[in-house]
């Protein structure tokens, strides 16, 4: 038996060195001293979590929805819903990168189905995305940061994230809650490969690529 | 001076031992039936989840891999062929630990990061961080220990250690996401960070179940042919005290 505790304990050690070695040396290593959850600080991302004495609306109502909206507050970024984030949309401000999109989902779902026109900031290799949107977020006078909706949160990381680093005003921030899957879900268009692609696409297009094994 | 087992004793290990074997052949068993059953959802699994894009591959394993597992429920069951039973469990437990290990870490080890995330287990970002960098390596290392047949029970030991704690925890959000959505408990269907994507959380803990036993079985010595270095340390002694179980097997 204590054999057998030596050998776990020298496997675990060696391991968990390798393991970490095997992080450095992997393509896209996670850092290890970096906080990829900003948010984190100031709201509990959990629903069940947020019902606290900071989150008074948490304990008035279990709705998802208000629940998001409260966490949102308390991180000082405000919630859009699908009529807002459509009239940003079609906001002519937009042409001119007034009104801007930003996507906060990973490169593959990026390029497999994006708002038209959206900014992609993958938080968590800002390395390589900040140059791409710093010009633009410091001169937009509103941005709508999304992910997929549902649980994910990466909009609101991603969000946290440039404000705090760009001294963006919180009054120009926005999250859409439904995120790309309530777009998509609504017959909006969205936009396939890399931005201003131009290969937009409708729910009609989209729906014979959904059985064709496209975008989700 | 310690004392040896007496013949009660080991009756009872025996008796449990049969128990423990004939519940990993019912788990193989159900595991492999469910899946012919149901082969549309393996087949998602297996080229959507697991990503294999080669379609040779993909439907070699999903039409193999069903019937490979009900017929190692059958010789679990039936108790032939111990020990290449062991042997398959080992290679087996292995591949899970590669083939999901690697699922975690590449291309987007974030992604694990944040499944991690949701179990609130940590606080800190460092500790957070460290979990989820280097826990998919540590899983695909035991399994490459395991599939070489070095420093098994070792192997083994750690398994055991990272499968409880997980599946504790698990199985405590599966509870709370049944009462925040008024579900029934098997009706919870969400993205553990296994490796595997959604899955059902009844299903999740019976293969978590088959996993533990897999590793609790190599624990006891198991497994022990065709290994590089079965024991890292008294090596000579360990390999005469494994002797004894292969003869009984054999009689």
């Amino acid at each position: 038996m204590k054999t057998v505790l030596q050998e776990g304990a020298l496997v675990a050690v060696i391991g968990a060195a390798l393991a970490l070695a095997a992080n450095a040396l992997s393509p896209h290593p996670l850092e290890l001293t970096k906080d990829y959850f900003p948010g984190d600080k100031v709201a509990s991302r959990s629903p069940a979590v947020a019902t606290n004495a900071t989150n008074a609306a948490a304990i008035i109502t279990n709705s998802p929805l208000e629940l998001l909206s409260a966490r949102l507050r308390a991180n000082g970024l405000q919630l859009a819903d699908s009529n807002q984030v459509a009239r940003c949309f079609r906001d002519p401000r937009r042409e001119q990168d007034g009104v801007i999109f930003i996507d906060a989902r990973d490169e593959e779902h990026y390029v497999a189905g994006h708002i038209p026109g959206a900014f992609h900031f993958d938080r968590f290799r800002p390395q390589d995305y900040l140059p791409n949107v710093v010009q633009v977020c410091q001169t937009a006078e509103q941005m709508v940061f999304y992910c997929n909706g549902g649980e994910c949160d990466d909009s609101e990381h991603a969000a946290i994230m440039l404000r705090d680093s760009l001294g963006i005003p919180k009054e120009k921030v926005f999250i859409y809650g439904g995120g790309f899957t309530e777009w998509t879900n609504n017959g909006l268009p969205y936009e396939l490969g890399a931005r201003n692609s131009g290969d937009l696409t409708n729910m009609v297009k989209a729906a014979a690529s959904a059985k064709a094994g496209g975008p989700k | 001076m310690k004392a040896a087992p007496s013949a009660g004793d080991k009756h009872s290990l025996d008796i449990a031992a049969l128990l423990a074997r004939w519940l990993l052949g019912g788990l193989f068993l159900y595991l492999g039936v469910g899946k012919v059953l149901h082969p549309a959802e393996f087949a998602k699994l297996v080229r959507e989840e697991l990503a294999i894009a080669n379609p040779f591959l993909s439907s070699l394993i999903i039409t193999t891999v069903p019937w490979l597992e009900v017929l190692y429920g059958l010789v679990l069951l039936s108790g032939i062929a111990k020990n290449a039973a062991a042997v398959v469990a080992r290679w087996w437990l292995a591949g899970v630990f590669i083939v999901m290990g690697l699922h975690k870490a590449l291309p987007h080890p974030q992604a694990f990061l944040s499944l991690v995330r949701q179990y609130h287990l940590v606080t800190s970002p460092i500790l957070l961080n460290s979990i989820g960098a280097a826990l998919p390596w540590f899983e695909v290392f035991c399994g490459l220990l395991l599939l070489a047949g070095v420093a098994v029970r070792g192997a083994a030991l750690n398994s055991v250690v990272m499968l409880v704690p997980f599946t504790i925890v698990v199985l405590k959000e599966a509870l709370r996401r049944a009462a925040v959505e008024g579900i029934p408990f098997c009706a919870v269907k969400f993205d553990c960070g296994c490796g595997a994507g959604k899955v059902f959380i009844c299903h999740k803990l019976v293969e978590n179940t088959v996993l533990l036993l897999l590793s609790a079985w190599l624990l006891t010595g198991r497994g022990w042919p065709l290994c590089l270095r079965f024991s890292l340390f008294q090596e000579k002694k360990a390999a005469s005290d494994l002797t004894k179980p292969a003869e009984q097997a054999a009689s």
